[in-house]
């Protein structure tokens, strides 16, 4: 078993829910995140915040279709980012 | 000296009170230093406050109950997140450590600064996320601030002043006996509003000079209806207010000695007045006012509560309690009307609809989840045995949808027979007409319906082509439009013609303004919230269905909105 590693764990996801990252959508990310060690920042168009802050992430004032670059770090940057993309796949579980 | 302020009714009712202004100060709080030494102690007093907020939110979020938990718990939820976003809190200690600001200073500074971000968004949804921070960064501005005995949220007989209210905050003004709202923002159409109604808390919304002209410990008169705030009221408006204070108390109590009277019309017509319900205690209230029944119960309430949908027995004891609390009064329940544009917690809904109002809801839901919907009908027809029952449901188009119902109904009650268990021999099965299309092809779909409920308020949705929850077409989406009449017309005649009972259902059920014209039209079975039952019934009592057959056919040649608009206001005044 691989021990976290030094680089930054980085993924893009595609923003799928009808309503794009709003309030609820956000506030589960957040807490989402939250629960986790690892530092997390989301960056799109050229700004980056930090994904564990809710008025940054309703910031990026991400709409459906938008892409973002998700960047963990961490011991457990690996569970982090699993399930913080599943999140993303699974619509926020609000029926699109 | 007294002074008027005239601004926008949102929520009726008349009010007397002191005026406690709400510090819209944490946004013009001045620039203030402390020495060095005062730096960690100001932190500190920060910290606390956010603590106070935060067990202030925690406490609101533990009183809710029921359908108000579930709408208003989702605003606390964010508040609470905001209240611990990292962001906020670490730029707010890093104000106070490096620039040696106050507390409140800095506060505002970040306030600012987030709330000009906020305002840069294009969408104007995001955009209005800003309230929410307003709302969080007041309440911890209010516990920098707090002596005991005083509060941001007013006492008794206090008239509060506020830039906005959250809804939130409302119901814990009522229950501290605060007399009305006056807010400088805000629309009648908003969240608060609609919440300050059910509450019955005067409010008036939109009054921009309010801060400017009214102070701490003004005596305020404020008509909730109208708009209208007289700022310390003279001799003469206190006695009119003390006569219409009168007058209402009055007509409550006529209103009250209507409970047991029967809803029949000056020549001698008798209308059946049905409670649209959600909850038990609607039920106790209606059957308290004399309703012939319940005309409509909103199952999706009960799946809106969990995380899981409720099972069959689950739904069978709240089905049960529901027939037995009308004590052998008709009780009419609809089956799941869910689509992706309700919340919907139990994840029952098909993901991913571009356009969720014409998309899988009502009872294309409820068929695409056979397991799902077999479960509340084997439920429904459990709970017949302690009652009269009648099913509904909602958002059929065609007649296949119908009898797919039917076969499920006949299929449920062999499988329960078998089971033992008790069902009543008669349950009527009626459908929803909120769809052009059902409307249109009435002998089509009625011939396997028992009977029709009319769904105003999606009806005119459709037909009109206008989102109900569109704010820019509010003023155009209304059931005066000549097509909603003539639909309504036919659909009427048809039953009558028929023998196939037709109720409506809408908000336009319960609004007296349409008392006259709808029974004009032939309606004689009338659904509609247990708060409006009384008034609706002396309505009746008052008119003529002559009359009203006259005023309906003058409606039915009108030519457009404006002139319906001035018909119907003249037929309910003259």
């Amino acid at each position: 078993m691989v021990a976290w590693s030094s680089t930054v764990l980085e993924r893009n996801v595609t923003v799928i829910n009808r309503l794009g990252l709003h309030a609820r959508a956000s506030s589960k990310l957040v807490q989402l995140l939250s629960s986790y060690r690892a530092q997390a920042f989301l960056a799109a168009r050229g700004r980056e915040v930090n994904a564990k802050s809710i008025m940054g992430v309703m910031l990026l004032a991400a709409a459906q279709g938008s892409t973002l670059t998700l960047r963990i770090d961490g011991e457990d940057e690996l569970a982090a980012m699993d399930a913080a993309v599943a999140l993303f796949e699974r619509y926020f579980d609000e029926g699109g | 000296m007294r002074r008027f302020l005239h601004a926008q009714g949102a929520s009726r009712g008349l009010a007397l009170g002191r005026a406690r202004v709400r510090h819209s100060q944490v946004f013009d709080v001045a620039i203030e230093s402390i020495s060095a030494s005062a730096i960690e102690g100001e932190i500190e007093r920060l910290h606390l406050a956010f603590d106070v907020a935060r067990s202030e939110l925690m406490d609101m979020r533990q009183k809710l109950q029921g359908v108000l938990a579930h709408e208003l718990g989702e605003f606390l939820d964010l508040h609470n997140l905001i209240l611990d976003d990292p962001e906020l809190l670490h730029g707010l200690d890093d104000l106070i450590r490096k620039a040696n600001y106050s507390a409140d200073y800095a506060l505002r500074l970040q306030r600012d600064r987030l709330a000009s971000i906020f305002d840069g968004i294009d969408d104007p949804y995001m955009r209005s996320r800003r309230e929410d921070l307003d709302h969080v960064i007041g309440r911890v501005h209010a516990a920098l601030h707090r002596n005991p005995g005083s509060d941001v949220i007013g006492l008794a007989g206090d008239v509060l002043v506020a830039d906005a209210i959250a809804p939130s905050e409302l119901a814990q003004l009522t229950e501290r006996g605060v007399v009305a709202v006056i807010t400088s923002q805000g629309s009648a159409l908003s969240h608060s509003a609609i919440l300050a109604r059910s509450l019955h808390l005067p409010l008036v919304v939109g009054a921009h000079e309010a801060h400017m002209k009214i102070a701490d410990g003004d005596a305020l008169l404020v008509d909730g209806a109208s708009g209208e705030i007289i700022i310390e009221p003279d001799a003469e408006d206190l006695r009119q207010f003390k006569r219409m204070q009168r007058e209402t108390a009055r007509e409550r109590k006529a209103l009250q000695r209507l409970r047991d009277a029967e809803t029949i019309t000056l020549d001698g017509t008798t209308i059946r007045l049905f409670a649209n319900a959600e909850s038990r205690e609607d039920v106790a209230q209606a059957y308290e006012l004399g309703a012939s029944g319940v005309g409509l119960y909103r199952t999706e309430f009960l799946f809106l509560q969990g995380r899981e949908p409720p099972d069959e027995e689950q739904q069978f004891l709240a089905y049960r309690d529901l027939v037995m609390g009308m004590r052998g009064r008709p009780v009419t329940l609809r089956t799941l009307d869910l689509g992706a544009d309700k919340a919907d917690s139990a994840g029952i809904c098909v993901q991913g609809e571009p356009n969720p109002a014409l998309g899988v809801r009502g009872i294309r839901l409820s068929l695409a989840q056979p397991g799902l919907f077999r479960a509340q009908m084997r439920a429904l027809l459990r709970a017949s045995a302690y009652g009269k029952m009648n099913i509904l449901v909602p958002m059929v188009s065609c007649r296949e949808e119908v009898l797919a119902v039917r076969q499920l109904m006949s299929h449920c009650r062999d499988e329960l027979h078998a089971e033992n268990h008790a069902i009543a021999k008669q349950v009527n099965l009626g459908i929803m007409i909120e769809v052009p299309a059902a409307a249109l092809a009435l002998p089509q779909l009625a011939y396997d319906s028992d009977f029709l409920s009319v769904g105003t308020n999606d009806l005119v949705q459709y037909l009109l082509a206008m989102d109900r929850g569109n704010e820019a077409l509010a003023s155009a989406n209304s059931p005066l439009h000549p097509a909603v009449l003539r639909v309504l017309l036919d659909i009427l005649k048809f039953g009558r013609k028929r023998g196939i009972p037709v109720a409506i259902c809408g908000e336009m059920a319960g609004d007296p303004l349409f008392t006259r014209l709808l029974l004009g039209l032939g309606l004689r079975e009338f659904s509609l919230h247990p708060s409006n039952l009384l008034e609706l019934r002396r309505r009746i009592r008052e008119v003529n269905l002559v009359d009203c057959q006259r005023l309906c056919r003058r409606l039915l040649r009108a030519r457009d909105r404006s002139q319906l608009e001035a018909l119907i206001h003249q037929g309910n005044h003259g």
